[in-house]
């Protein structure tokens, strides 16, 4: 098993440095009201075919035109530069929904003003007005909602994520972890870029405590059971090495029989799957139904319903949602899947 | 003089057409607008909306009628250089070749600026001039160009170059939506600078190819008789092969690939006006945009969520080639 690190509340590695605030820069054709003259349009045109850079790509972040008020810069997961807002930011638009789940465990559910249509947790997220999806979240929407904060994920288009950029929202682009440890990091930042830093330190403090509950109930594991998830789609596909769910399931004293495969999402073959023999199998699924109509389509295949634990019905529910957003609830997920590998060590019957 | 004035009439129905196009273009979309917004913004009464009309609609707009003008006229010229009404950049392969380099361009982080190309750019121009001379070569025997083997090897060529580009997407993780533009095409990342990537582009393949549309008219009598009246056929040929590479690469590295564009609209063009080159050349490039400016807005409108604009110009233009094939025989 895995050693539970304690990190501190504050071990953030976010490298922050000072500069002058200058990032409130809007494209050039945003505040334009007479239409171009054809004439300067020709120009340009002479001038891109030199290789003269076309003034509409000459405004970068720094220019600097603004106020001189001393304004802190962070660098998001891509890199970039973003100026901490002085307060609270309002109008926040959220383009993952872990991240939207974060927003409202902060108690920022009332800013929160653009969610994608995937975005269902907490129920009051449904009532957000929708941007999109993840792969095509829609600028013209984003950008009407004003926002005073866009917090992307890095599995957005990334052309997007700049687009929105260079028309001048404040965006902030969040990558996922590859263990439960980095859900930590990832909610201080966004209580950073909120300002709702003690509301995240809170956050993080409660469920590491859940966190640290699980892995003292369980203690030292001797006997591990071997667990293979599944996630339908087309084929099999499981979580591999490098996903933060083969870190819980670490976590939960057992072993992912895909571990070994270094990646995130791995499509693993069935029969590797009757090789490797699983005492336990999870099914993501999306609700109660759906996982009952997998389990029977599980059974009912001829190789794999003769698996172990499909014939011991060691085969379980994992809700889909909760288990697949790098957010506050993959610390349920781990206490679900501890308690029903090991009932033994939660006070539960064997 | 007949056709003179159906000519004028054209010109004066597509001019109209694409006003109405670019005008319902700036009132489209997920954000509700009325005539009303515009109309305080052209005023200067309000700025709320600039945003939204000038660097989103607008832009985007623009590109597409650009991009739908480049890829008409490369068809024009490419109907015209292979004497084939089927030919077009899609079927020939100068597109899926375009969109090879300029995601091999993305993948290997080739982003120098040379003459105002970008990198991304000048790949897919090298990759679809070279697509495209391949087809040339080995569709031409004894100085004619077997139809058959012409729509055949751009179509191998073509499957061979987007086959690639789907292996270069897919060695990177995060690149399904990638994928989804380069090979379906999508206006929705449009912005001034993609416009401006383009118009010159345009603006210089229009100028040469009016240079030299009477000697594309010349090279419709075939090449000998051409050479016999003074026209300097392999400079010309030369010439065109490279606008028209020159075009799809342009239009397919801020685009994506987008097909049948340059197949459907010159055929139309050449239908109603004649096979005139010097008319057909500027007639099929406003025409073009025209076309694609209402395919664009057909993607933006059928779905709540965008459609790939190739799924609109295929669904138009797929059963057209089809019906050119079953006319051929």
């Amino acid at each position: 098993m895995r050693d539970p690190s304690p990190l501190g509340p504050r071990r953030l590695s976010l490298p922050l440095r000072s500069a002058s605030c200058e990032n409130q820069v809007a494209s050039g054709w945003g505040d334009r009201t007479k239409p171009f003259p054809f004439s300067a349009i020709i120009a340009l045109l002479l001038l891109s075919m030199l290789g003269v850079g076309v003034p509409f790509a000459a405004v970068g972040p720094f220019s600097a035109d603004g106020t001189p008020a001393r304004q802190e810069v962070v660098r998001d997961d891509l890199g970039r530069p973003f100026a901490l807002p002085e307060r609270t930011p309002t109008r926040i638009v959220s383009m993952a929904p872990n991240i939207t789940e974060i927003l409202f465990a902060l108690g920022l559910g009332p800013e929160v003003v653009g969610v994608t249509r995937f975005c269902d947790y907490p129920p009051e997220a449904l009532a957000v007005a929708k941007i999109g999806g993840l792969v095509d979240p829609n600028i013209e929407i984003i950008q009407s909602l004003r926002p005073g904060l866009v917090i992307a994920f890095r599995g957005n288009p990334l052309r997007i994520v700049d687009r929105l950029r260079d028309l001048g929202s404040p965006v902030f682009v969040l990558d996922i972890g590859g263990g439960l440890d980095e859900l930590y990091p990832l909610i201080a930042k966004i209580g950073l870029v909120t300002r709702k830093d003690r509301e995240a330190e809170a956050l993080s403090t409660k469920l590491r405590a859940r966190q640290q509950a699980v892995e003292q109930a369980l203690g030292v594991v001797d006997r591990k059971p071997r667990v293979f998830v599944i996630l339908r789609g087309q084929g099999l596909w499981t979580c591999g090495g490098e996903s933060y769910l083969n870190d819980i399931i670490a976590r939960s004293g057992a072993v992912n029989i895909a571990a070994a495969v270094p990646k995130k999402w791995v499509l693993y073959g069935r029969e590797r799957i009757v090789r490797d023999n699983p005492d336990a199998v999870f099914i993501l699924a999306k609700s109660e139904s759906d996982f009952a109509g997998a389990r029977a389509w599980l059974s009912g295949e001829a190789r794999l319903g003769s698996l172990t634990a499909v014939a011991a019905n060691r085969v379980y529910f994992l809700d889909e949602n909760a288990a697949s957003r790098f957010g506050p609830r993959l610390v349920d997920i781990l206490d679900l899947i501890a308690r029903t590998l090991h009932p033994e060590r939660f006070g539960g019957r064997p | 003089m007949k056709n003179k004035t159906r000519r004028r009439a054209l010109l004066a129905v597509l001019a109209l057409l694409a006003a109405a196009g670019f005008f319902a273009s700036l009132l489209t979309g997920p954000v509700k607008t009325t005539p009303g917004d515009l109309w305080r913004l052209v005023s200067g009464r309000s700025q709320e909306q600039a945003v939204i009309f000038l660097d989103l609609r607008l832009s985007r707009a623009v590109l597409a009628f650009l991009v739908g003008a480049s890829l008409a006229l490369s068809g024009a010229i490419l109907q015209g250089y292979f004497q084939n009404p089927m030919a077009d950049p899609f079927v020939v392969g100068v597109s899926s070749g375009a969109s090879l380099g300029a995601v091999a361009a993305l993948a290997l982080g080739f982003n120098v600026v040379f003459f105002g190309f970008s990198g991304q750019s000048l790949l897919a121009f090298i990759s679809g001039l070279g697509i495209v001379s391949l087809v040339y070569l080995l569709s031409l025997r004894k100085g004619i160009f077997k139809i058959e083997t012409l729509l055949l090897t751009g179509i191998a060529a073509g499957a061979l170059a987007s086959a690639l580009t789907s292996f270069l997407l897919f060695m990177r993780s995060d690149s399904f939506d990638q994928a989804v533009f380069w090979l379906l095409g999508s206006f929705q990342l449009a912005g001034w600078k993609e416009v401006g990537a383009v118009a010159p582009y345009l603006a210089v393949s229009l100028a040469a190819s009016a240079w030299l549309a009477k000697d594309m008219n010349l090279l419709a009598m075939g090449d000998e008789t051409a050479q016999a009246l003074g026209c300097p056929v392999r400079r010309v040929r030369k010439a065109f092969l490279v606008i028209s590479s020159l075009l799809a690469a342009i239009s397919v590295s801020v685009s994506g690939i987008i097909g049948f564009v340059g197949l459907v609209v010159p055929h139309w063009i050449r239908l109603l006006i004649g096979p005139d080159h010097r008319r057909l050349f500027p007639q099929a490039a406003l025409a073009g945009g025209t076309f694609l400016l209402y395919c664009d807005l057909l993607a933006r409108t059928i779905l709540p969520a965008e459609l790939p604009i190739g799924v609109i110009t295929a669904a138009v233009g797929a059963p057209f080639f089809l019906y050119l094939l079953n006319q051929k025989r």
